[in-house]
Formats: structure tokens, C-alpha cells, sequence
């Protein structure tokens, strides 16, 4: 049954890495720059996506495990001089661990509940990392510069080959048995344990998981921005990324390439967007007033929620089904276990 | 497949080389025959929104600055017309090195003017520095935008830093108060830091004064404890370093509390009008009123500034460009204050202007800014890289809900 999808999924795969390779010919220093900033949040909703989108666990810390990532690079290269690339996985195993531990405690909880205590991952961490007992160490509130400042294209190309590993690593995982063991537990947590499945550790396997993407994605944010602070992992990074999953598509990897470009560049054009909706309506919308892009991007994210629930990635899927259309039908019908699981809003 | 690559190569490599001839002997990045685009980062939302105000003031002067003819019968500076481009970095580090980056990437600025924040300053300085773009008159009064000068040449700040403002405090309580108990509430950064330092120096022998310095974090939700704390040790002064929000909430624990010192200096970063308002309705009129704190800009709510040519200037112009704006914030006119120096910068530059010559024309300031406090001089030299260092300490009175000039005006840096 997988062998049918899989061809279609490794060709998508192969051009997309085609695309990426050739893309810094055509994107300027400043827009390879941007697509750097999407890589590290594309690693990180990776991460977010199989915790959220496979297993089922409502996270609203992924931000907060990306300043533990940030700072293990930030400590190790300017502190200790290390070279800033070699300490990715170590920030990743780190931060995996701080994960992992967090995991323990979210067992207890599900759903909403589960949600609103991992929304205390980056205020716990935040605070952490601003202590005057840890300020020697990060900097405290006014944060550390990195030896380095880089460009645009320095950064795409440090960023994106570590983006395809990590979206590689992902599909690997997931395939096999621990992305079905995920799937049984988002599906009926009842039915997982009397299937023999382990709750206990797939669970916090997942949190450990998704904590892992997350200091790698922080590391590379640390060397890509060149300067860390604790207030740039606040809450709203963290929301951020569950939205970018949501719009790519949850239960989608690919969709959350969709997603990452969302988060970087649906506000940085927020403003721009509003000056071109002002000019037919010639509506009294100040596009330089305070809070003026954030409306926006919040109209854009009701828009994508509400005409396509399922989620850029479903979007897609449904475009390929009606382009494929008879055959698809046809092969519905001979195979009827190949049914594509029904798409959850 | 590898020759096509090579040639794709080569083409670029070609166009690459195109643009630089055609750069080269034009004239500097962001200068054209009839503009000269500028631009800067501040935070318009965010935690630190209330700062939005600032890029408006500037805003304010360089459409005045646009519209007027200079000496010269031109309008603008030398003929060319300002563009302003300023962006919304809601107080976070990534955004402004983003925004920085599309400032001087895309809009090609010619220098950037006034950006807001010391992080999110300090995010940029590096990238800046590195590809030789002014950061002039950073809106933040930490010391390292001054002292770091010769590791970052293409960085200035503007106001008076918070060690200088600190030292002034010190020597006053040491000159006034040489027996009066002090305690300390501070905001545990960088920030309040600087302010904690400047006291120390400025009370030299006198430093032992201090009987206590309570340090709180941004993030605490409440500053009861600290309060207490100089209430308990009996301190006749307090002196709070904070910023805004924060020193509202400790004359509202002041008041709850009923502590009632003889003296309270305030840090100047919260004693503007609008926040003062704030602290009174907290607090109450008591335990504000006679709160001591320094200011170097003209307040445009006290009356004796009304008819001199620089507040003259500013309310034409903000009720012409800005008019919904409320003209007693402060930060309206520090905004429009901080662009009255850019555009002398600007004009010092001459007819073809350099991102070089801009530079050390910032780095040796000489003249006086008209909404300045009168006396007080904007100078740079390459041993002092601080615009303006003096200040004038100020009185609050609850009752007209003014503050009040008293003594002369005092360096802060002066032995420093």
C-alpha cells in the first residue's frame, strides 16, 4: 500500500530539493536571507507537526525549547569558541532531553489542558535565561552577539542543507512503526494501549522528539539573526509556529514548507498588502498605525482557516485529485484500502 | 548539465560586474538628484509601543524640512526632498534585523536614523558596522552605543547615557543630602544597572548612604516585596530606576503601603506627562508630588517654553502635519527634536554627500538644538562620542501636574 504513494512523494521531494538548490541564483542576498529564517522555522514546525500533527499533543512551547537550542550555540561559540555549525547537535540533543523530561508531566494532561501547560514552556524558560544567577551564562535581558554577522546567501546555504536533513530524518521516522504508534495515540489513546503500544514513552518519545527540532532550529536562528535575547523566544514565536502548522496542514510534512513561508512572509508584507487594498477602496486603513499589519495577518489566517480547513497541504491534495480525476476514481475502486485517510480540519 | 551551470555562472558574474561600473562614480547609496532616503526601526506594536510616537515627530520635521526653502531657495536638504521609511520592529531582535536588512538591501537607504531599543539595536550594530552603514542617534541611552566607538565606527547615540544621568542623581544627594539614608529599587538589567553605577559614582565617599538596592525583574508581576524592603530599613530617600510601567506600580505599592519618604528621584525615562498622569491616578498626589528627576528637551507642557522659537516651531508643525496627535507627549518632541539634528547632519554633509562625511560630521557636533533646554550644547568630539551629556534636574508638583527646572545645568559626564 505505501509503495503505490510512494513514488509520487520521492519525486515531490527530489524537485523541491532541485528548487532549493537553484533558488539562491534567483532570490537576492536580502530574500535569501528571508528563506534562511524560513528554514529555521520550517525545522521547527517540522518538529511541531509530529508532536501536533502525528501525535496528537497540543503545544504551544515549541518557541520556548528553541531558546534552550539558541543559547547552548550562543554559550558554546562565544564563550568557548566553538565553531557555531559544530554545536547544532549538541543544542538539538540538549534541548531533546529538556523535552523529553517535559514530557512526564504532559502525560497527566490532554488537549486544552495539555496546551495551556506547555504555554508555560517559554515563560518558565524565558525567565530561566534572565535569572541573575543564569545571566552570567546568557547575557541575561540584554542577550549576547554572535562572533559573526552573516549575509543572506551565507545564511540560505547553512541553513537549508541542515532544513532538508532534518525534513529526511522526519519522513524516515515517521514511516515506520513509531509514526503509526503516533497516529494511534492522536486517534483513540484506548485503542493504542490495547494494541500493546507504550503510552508513557511514545508520548514523551514525541515530546523528546519535537523539543530535538526545536534546539536545532534555535541554534541555526541563534547564527542566522547573530544576536539572542530571551524576549525573542516569547510566546508569540511559539503561537507562530502552531499556526504555521495549521495553515500548511496538520498531519502534513510537506505542508510545512507552506507554513514556514507563512510565518516569515505574510507580516513582513503585511503592510505593503494593506496599501494595496487601500488604494481601490480608498478606505481610511493607516497602513504605518499601530497593530494595522497584525490585522491583517490575522484576516489572512481567518481566510486560509475558513476556505480551506484542511490546510494548504489539503488544498493540494484536493487540486491533485481532481487533476488526476478518472484514474484516481478508478483506483479508488480497485483499492479500496488505499483510500487516503479522511482529512481532520 | 555542468556546462550550463558554468555559463548561468558567467552570466551573472557579468551582470554582477555591470551593476558595480554602474555604481561606481554615481552618487552614494540612497542619493539621487532629488531625494535622499533615510530610514530607521521602532517599535509601533508590542510591548514597547508606547515609543510609536517618536518616528511620527521625525516624520513631522522632515515634511516640514521637505517643505521649506533652506538658505539656499531649495526645498529639502540642498534640493533634495527626504523619503522617511521607517519600520515596525515590535521591539524584537529578529524583526529588527530584518527590517534593517530590507532598509538598506531593498530601500537602499543612505543612512539609518533614531532606531529604537538597546537589544534591538545591538542585534544591528555588527551587520551595520560591517557594511559601513551609519546607525546614527540610536534612541537608547545605554553607555556602549557612546564607548564602543572604536570597535564600531558607524555607531552613535544621541541622548544623555544612563550612567551620566545616574552620576548626576549621586552628586546631588551627596551635595544635599550628606546624611539622608538611600534606598535603591532597580530594575535588574543592564538598564537599571547603568542607573545603580551612575548613583555610586556620583555619591563617591558618600556611597555608603545606600542602605539597601532592591533589583527586580522585568518579568515580575509585582514589585510589593522590594517596596518593603526600603520601607523596613527606614530609608529617607528612594530611588527608583525603572522603567515606565514598573514605576507606576511603585508609587502605587508606595502609596498601599504607606511609605512616605522624604525624597524620591525618578529615573527620566518615566517622567514624561503621560506616564506621570498614570502615576497619580495610581498613587496618589502625595506621595508623586516632589519627585526629583533630570530632563535635557524642552517639557511642551510648561509654559515658559511657549514662545520660544523651537516650541513655536514644533506646535505649528505637529498641529499642521500631525494633528491628531497629543502634543504634551513628550516623545512627540524628542522625535522631532532627534530629526532637527538629523537634518543638520544631513545639511553639514553638503551637496554630494558620503556615508564617510556624514560620519564625521556626527563625530564632531558643535551646535544647539532649539527644543534643547537653553544651555545645553550637542557636542561631539572623537574623545567624547556623546551628543548630549548635559542635564537639568527637574521638580515635580502634583497640583499643576508640572515639572519644574531648578539649578544649573550639570555634565553628567564631566570626570568620567
Amino acid at each position: 500500500v505505501n509503495g503505490r504513494r510512494f513514488p509520487t512523494g520521492v519525486a515531490a521531494a527530489i524537485l523541491a530539493a532541485a528548487v532549493l538548490a537553484v533558488l539562491p541564483f534567483f532570490l537576492t542576498d536580502t530574500h535569501q536571507y528571508r528563506f534562511a529564517f524560513v528554514a529555521t522555522f520550517f525545522i521547527a514546525a517540522l518538529g511541531l507537526q509530529i508532536l501536533t500533527g502525528y501525535a496528537g499533543q497540543i503545544s504551544l512551547g515549541q518557541g520556548g525549547f528553541m531558546l534552550v537550542g539558541a543559547y547552548v550555540t550562543t554559550i558554546l561559540s562565544v564563550d568557548h569558541g566553538w565553531n557555531d555549525l559544530a554545536t547544532i547537535p549538541l543544542a538539538g540533543l540538549i534541548t531533546g532531553a529538556v523535552g523529553f523530561l517535559f514530557g512526564f508531566p504532559a502525560l497527566r494532561l490532554r488537549g486544552v489542558y495539555l496546551a495551556l501547560a506547555t504555554f508555560a514552556i517559554p515563560i518558565v524558560l524565558i525567565a530561566l535565561a534572565k535569572a541573575d544567577w543564569a545571566s552570567k551564562y546568557t547575557g541575561g535581558v540584554g542577550g549576547k552577539a554572535l562572533p559573526h554577522v552573516l549575509s543572506g546567501h551565507e545564511a540560505y546555504i547553512r541553513t537549508w542543507p541542515i532544513a532538508g536533513g532534518m525534513f529526511v530524518l522526519a519522513w524516515l521516522l515517521l514511516r515506520g512503526k513509531l509514526g503509526r504508534s503516533f497516529r494511534t495515540i492522536r486517534e483513540s489513546e484506548i485503542a493504542a494501549v490495547s494494541s500493546g503500544i507504550n503510552l508513557a514513552l511514545t508520548k514523551t518519545l514525541a515530546f523528546g522528539i519535537s523539543a530535538f527540532y526545536a534546539g536545532v532550529a534555535g541554534s541555526l536562528y541563534a547564527i542566522v539573526i547573530g544576536f539572542v535575547n530571551p524576549d525573542t523566544f516569547a510566546v508569540g514565536l511559539s503561537l507562530l509556529l502552531l499556526i504555521g502548522v495549521v495553515v500548511g496542514g496538520l498531519g502534513s510534512l510537506v505542508g510545512v514548507v507552506a507554513g514556514a513561508l507563512f510565518i516569515e512572509y505574510v507580516p513582513l508584507y503585511a503592510p505593503d498588502i494593506l496599501r494595496w487594498v487601500e488604494k481601490p477602496l480608498g478606505s481610511p486603513l493607516d497602513p504605518e498605525r499601530a497593530g494595522a499589519p497584525a490585522a491583517v495577518y490575522g484576516f489572512i489566517l481567518l481566510l486560509v482557516l475558513y476556505a480551506f480547513p484542511t490546510g494548504i497541504a489539503g488544498l493540494l491534495r484536493r487540486a491533485y485529485k481532481s487533476l488526476a480525476g478518472s484514474s484516481y476514481t478508478q483506483r479508488r475502486a480497485e483499492y479500496p484500502s488505499a483510500l487516503p485517510k479522511k482529512e481532520k480540519a | 548539465m555542468r556546462m550550463r551551470f558554468g555559463v548561468l555562472a558567467a552570466a551573472f558574474a557579468a551582470a554582477a560586474a555591470v551593476c558595480v561600473t554602474a555604481l561606481a562614480g554615481a552618487q552614494a547609496p540612497g542619493v539621487t538628484a532629488h531625494t535622499i532616503v533615510i530610514g530607521g526601526t521602532f517599535p509601533l506594536s508590542g510591548p514597547a509601543s508606547s515609543y510609536a510616537p517618536i518616528p511620527v515627530g521625525m516624520k513631522v520635521y522632515f515634511t516640514h524640512v521637505n517643505a521649506s526653502r533652506g538658505s539656499d531657495h531649495k526645498r529639502g536638504i540642498h534640493g533634495r526632498q527626504i523619503v522617511w521609511k521607517y519600520y515596525d520592529d515590535g521591539y524584537s531582535p529578529p524583526n529588527t534585523v530584518q527590517q534593517t536588512r530590507k532598509l538598506v538591501e531593498e530601500d537602499h537607504v543612505f543612512a539609518l536614523f533614531g532606531g529604537l531599543g538597546t537589544e534591538p539595536q545591538q542585534a544591528v550594530t555588527g551587520y551595520l558596522n560591517q557594511k559601513k552603514v551609519p546607525q546614527v542617534f540610536v534612541s537608547t541611552g545605554a553607555t556602549e552605543f557612546g564607548t564602543g566607538q572604536t570597535a564600531h565606527p558607524w555607531t552613535i547615540g544621541w541622548q544623555p547615557d544612563y550612567v551620566a544621568e545616574g552620576t548626576i542623581y549621586g552628586k546631588y544627594a551627596a551635595a544635599n543630602w550628606p546624611t539622608k539614608k538611600i534606598g535603591v529599587i532597580y530594575q535588574n538589567d543592564d538598564y537599571g544597572n547603568d542607573y545603580l553605577t551612575g548613583l555610586k559614582k556620583g555619591l563617591g565617599a558618600k556611597s555608603s548612604n545606600i542602605i539597601t538596592t532592591q533589583g527586580f525583574a522585568v518579568t515580575d508581576t509585582s514589585v510589593a516585596q522590594q517596596v518593603a524592603a526600603i520601607r523596613a530599613s527606614g530609608a529617607d530617600v528612594i530611588a527608583i530606576f525603572a522603567t515606565p510601567a514598573k514605576t507606576i506600580q511603585t508609587y502605587a505599592t508606595m502609596k498601599a503601603l504607606r511609605y512616605r519618604p522624604e525624597q524620591v528621584i525618578l529615573n527620566s525615562v518615566s517622567a514624561t506627562d503621560t506616564f506621570m498622569k498614570a502615576a497619580l491616578a495610581n498613587a496618589d498626589a502625595a506621595t508623586v508630588d516632589g519627585s526629583i528627576s533630570t530632563a535635557y528637551l524642552m517639557d511642551p507642557k510648561n509654559p515658559k517654553y511657549a514662545n520660544t522659537p523651537g516650541m513655536k516651531l514644533y506646535k505649528a508643525q505637529m498641529a499642521k502635519w500631525a494633528p491628531q496627535a497629543d502634543l504634551n507627549n513628550g516623545l512627540y518632541l524628542y522625535g522631532f527634536a532627534k530629526a532637527w539634528d538629523v537634518a543638520k547632519a544631513l545639511s553639514l554633509a553638503g551637496k554630494n554627500p558620503t556615508r564617510t562625511k556624514l560620519m564625521k560630521i556626527v563625530r564632531h557636533m558643535s551646535w544647539t538644538n532649539p527644543l534643547a533646554i537653553p544651555g545645553v550644547k550637542e557636542k561631539t568630539t572623537p574623545g567624547d562620542p556623546f551628543p548630549i551629556s548635559q542635564l537639568k534636574l527637574i521638580r515635580f508638583t502634583a497640583a499643576t501636574g508640572l515639572w519644574t527646572e531648578f539649578g544649573s545645568l550639570i555634565n553628567g559626564r564631566s570626570g568620567t
